[in-house]
């Protein structure tokens, strides 16, 4: 329904977006994330036929952005950043001016309406003026013109910024109902939102597409798993004699355990000791762990094992690139040759993703190198939030 | 052209909901009023069944007051809002969003230039007949009106594809109509004939003199729609460079 092949787009010196290829099938709601800046306007823009591409080719429905534009507009609703409308219209008026705009008569818009009204759940604000509504309401009338001629796809930029938390949940509701019926492209930075409405994510990072895949996929991009466990510092197992465990004795035993790969000691109280460990994604330790804790008598307070999220996932694919382009900018004469090597990485990073790829375990490692470099360097800069929240894999390098 | 009729219909009522047009034109009438019959004689004192003064002021108060407050919103203010997005993005062509919004502001200002012809039916028709009035004088400067308005619109409708402020679309604006439709009052001071020639082929109200005496030169009419034609066209690919930029 969708396919983009090699999409580039330049603003002058900035490369927006380099050699962009995706495709979206029919009956997909596919999530289209990146950080702010990463291009996903900019590619939703050229499918859209607002703005022309500076190199590659897109397709949507069978007809080329470039050759067919009107036909391409006719098969998409499209609702751009932040909702932009009419203010000083009514929200009946906007939508009728927006079918009037693509050719509907008046009894098949009101029969389109009631649906309509009903999905997004207008009924209370049709008479209102637009300006008036709350961000929530703008972006569920947005949604309402999208949909007004039946599209069978649907292309959405960023439809739940700037909501509340209620309002995000509202919307994805609707586009999950939506989404039943018609395909879907979706752009967000928020990652919950692609967990709850899409099945597959496409991860755009400075211009480059970084992942493509479903989200268990992409989840299982980093090729980890990862441990919490945390023993008793002062106490041991009733009956035992032996002394309480030291820290260093605990993480010298972990550390020998089979499957283990990092294990780094997390802050506590002066009552326990508490480790993350990683793990080979598929394995899992916890048998071997239970066995060597009893072995040991060890008290065990506790012990879990966790997937790594999207959002660690997403940190780690989308931070690299950011060192590098960091890089890039510094210089103006290393320009081109920076640029080589951010498009060598990038090619790295694309063939990644091929999941039948033989060296997979050996590409990780490397994906993972840049993740632990590039969080390096964002301590450096930007001290604060992001450091604490730095992914799992980076933590387990530094340890 | 179903869709540029939409857009018209569209932004000539987006008009009425901000008091703006109200007050533009309201403020229109009365100060033409005002001017016509009584400042600097007016017509009282020229004594003659003539509405020559009307097509003189006409198109200078249209350009000071009334073009540029309804054409510097166009498409600047939708390239502001992010709204502009939203209607190409629509089954529409850029030159039909370009021709509706030209139809959509012309519109208003016809609307104002046909309020005035409550002048000639008032005075010489009924309730009054203050004389035997040149009924072809009338339908030229009328002629002359239009055609002088839409070229001024289109005019308008280029500055506000060039900028995203409203502001500055509303000044250039009124910088070059006032500029052009004053342009002959400053001619004859200009000593180079080659230059005093130019400035005598550009200017709008020299362009409209002939007009309002009941003349309809075709190198008029030309002058004007050639003027509306180019600044649409330029205005149309004003509109697409946004897709290279």
């Amino acid at each position: 329904m969708i396919e983009a092949d090699g999409l580039s787009k330049r603003f002058g010196s900035l490369r927006a977006l380099d050699k962009v290829s995706f495709e979206v099938k029919q009956g997909e709601v596919v999530g289209f994330l990146g950080p702010n800046g990463a291009g996903k306007s900019t590619a939703m823009r050229i499918l859209t036929c607002f703005i022309s591409a500076s190199g590659g080719t897109a397709k949507v429905h069978g007809y080329d952005v470039f050759d067919d534009p009107l036909e391409v507009r006719r098969k998409i609703g499209y609702l751009p950043q932040r909702a932009p409308l009419y203010g000083e219209m009514s929200v009946w008026e906007y939508l009728s001016f927006v079918a009037d705009m693509r050719g509907l008569d008046k009894s098949t818009f009101k029969k389109r309406m009631r649906g309509i009204v009903e999905v997004c759940g207008l009924a209370q604000v049709l008479g209102k003026d637009i300006r008036n509504l709350s961000h929530g309401y703008r972006q569920r009338v947005g949604l309402g013109q999208a949909l007004v001629h039946d599209p069978p796809i649907l292309i959405l930029d960023e439809p739940t910024s700037d909501l509340d938390p209620n309002e995000k949940a509202e919307v994805i509701r609707y586009i999950k109902e939506i989404g039943k019926e018609r395909t879907i492209l979706l752009s967000t930075h928020n990652l919950n939102e692609v967990e709850a409405a899409c099945a597959r994510a496409i991860i755009v990072s400075k211009g480059r597409v970084v992942a493509d895949g479903p989200l268990d996929d992409i989840r299982a991009r980093s090729g980890k798993v990862r441990y919490v466990v945390t023993v008793h510092e002062k106490r041991v197992l009733d009956g035992s004699s032996k002394k309480p465990p030291t820290a260093q004795e605990v993480q010298e035993a972990l550390l020998k355990l089979p499957g283990v790969t990092h294990v780094s000691e997390l802050p506590t109280d002066d009552r326990a000791h508490s480790f993350q460990l990683m793990g080979a994604l598929g394995g899992d330790v916890r048998p071997e762990l239970f066995a060597l804790i009893v072995q040991k008598g060890w008290l065990l307070l506790e012990m879990r094992r966790e997937s790594q999220t999207l959002e660690d996932v997403f940190k780690v694919l989308t931070k690299g690139d950011e060192r590098k382009d960091r890089g890039r900018r510094h210089v103006e004469d290393e320009h081109e040759h920076e640029e080589e090597d951010a498009a060598a990485g990038a090619e790295d990073e694309a063939d990644d993703e091929g999941d039948d790829e033989p060296d997979d375990g050996g590409e990780d490692d490397g994906a993972e190198d840049e993740g632990a470099e590039g969080e390096g360097a964002e301590g450096d800069d930007e001290p604060g939030d992001k450091e604490e929240k730095a992914p799992a894999a980076g933590k387990a390098k530094k340890g | 052209m179903s869709t540029t009729l939409t857009i018209a219909k569209r932004e000539f009522r987006s008009n009425f909901d901000s008091p703006l047009a109200y007050v533009v034109i309201c403020l229109g009438l009365i100060l033409l009023g005002v001017f016509f019959f009584m400042v600097g004689g007016g017509f009282w004192q020229a004594d003659r069944a003539s509405l020559q003064n009307l097509f003189g002021l006409g198109p200078r108060g249209l350009s000071l007051l009334v073009v540029p407050v309804v054409t510097m919103r166009l498409i600047a203010e939708e390239k502001r809002s992010g709204t502009l997005e939203m209607l190409i993005t629509l089954p529409v062509k850029d030159w039909e969003v370009v021709l509706g919004k030209f139809f959509g502001a012309w519109g208003l200002v016809l609307l104002l230039i046909a309020s005035t012809t409550l002048y000639p039916v008032l005075m010489f028709k009924w309730p009054w007949h203050l004389g035997a009035l040149d009924m072809g004088a009338v339908f030229a400067g009328y002629v002359g009106l239009i055609l002088y308005s839409g070229a001024a619109v289109a005019l308008g409708l280029l500055v506000s594809a060039l900028t995203e402020s409203q502001v500055i679309a509303f000044f250039i604006t009124w910088v070059v109509l006032v500029v052009l439709s004053f342009l002959n009052m400053v001619t004859d001071g200009v000593g180079n004939p080659a230059v005093r020639s130019i400035l005598t082929f550009i200017s709008f109200d020299a362009r409209l003199t002939p007009f309002a005496r009941g003349m309809i030169n075709t190198r008029d009419v030309i002058y004007f729609v050639s003027v509306t034609v180019g600044c649409l066209t330029a205005a149309f690919h004003a509109l697409e460079r946004r897709k290279w930029a």
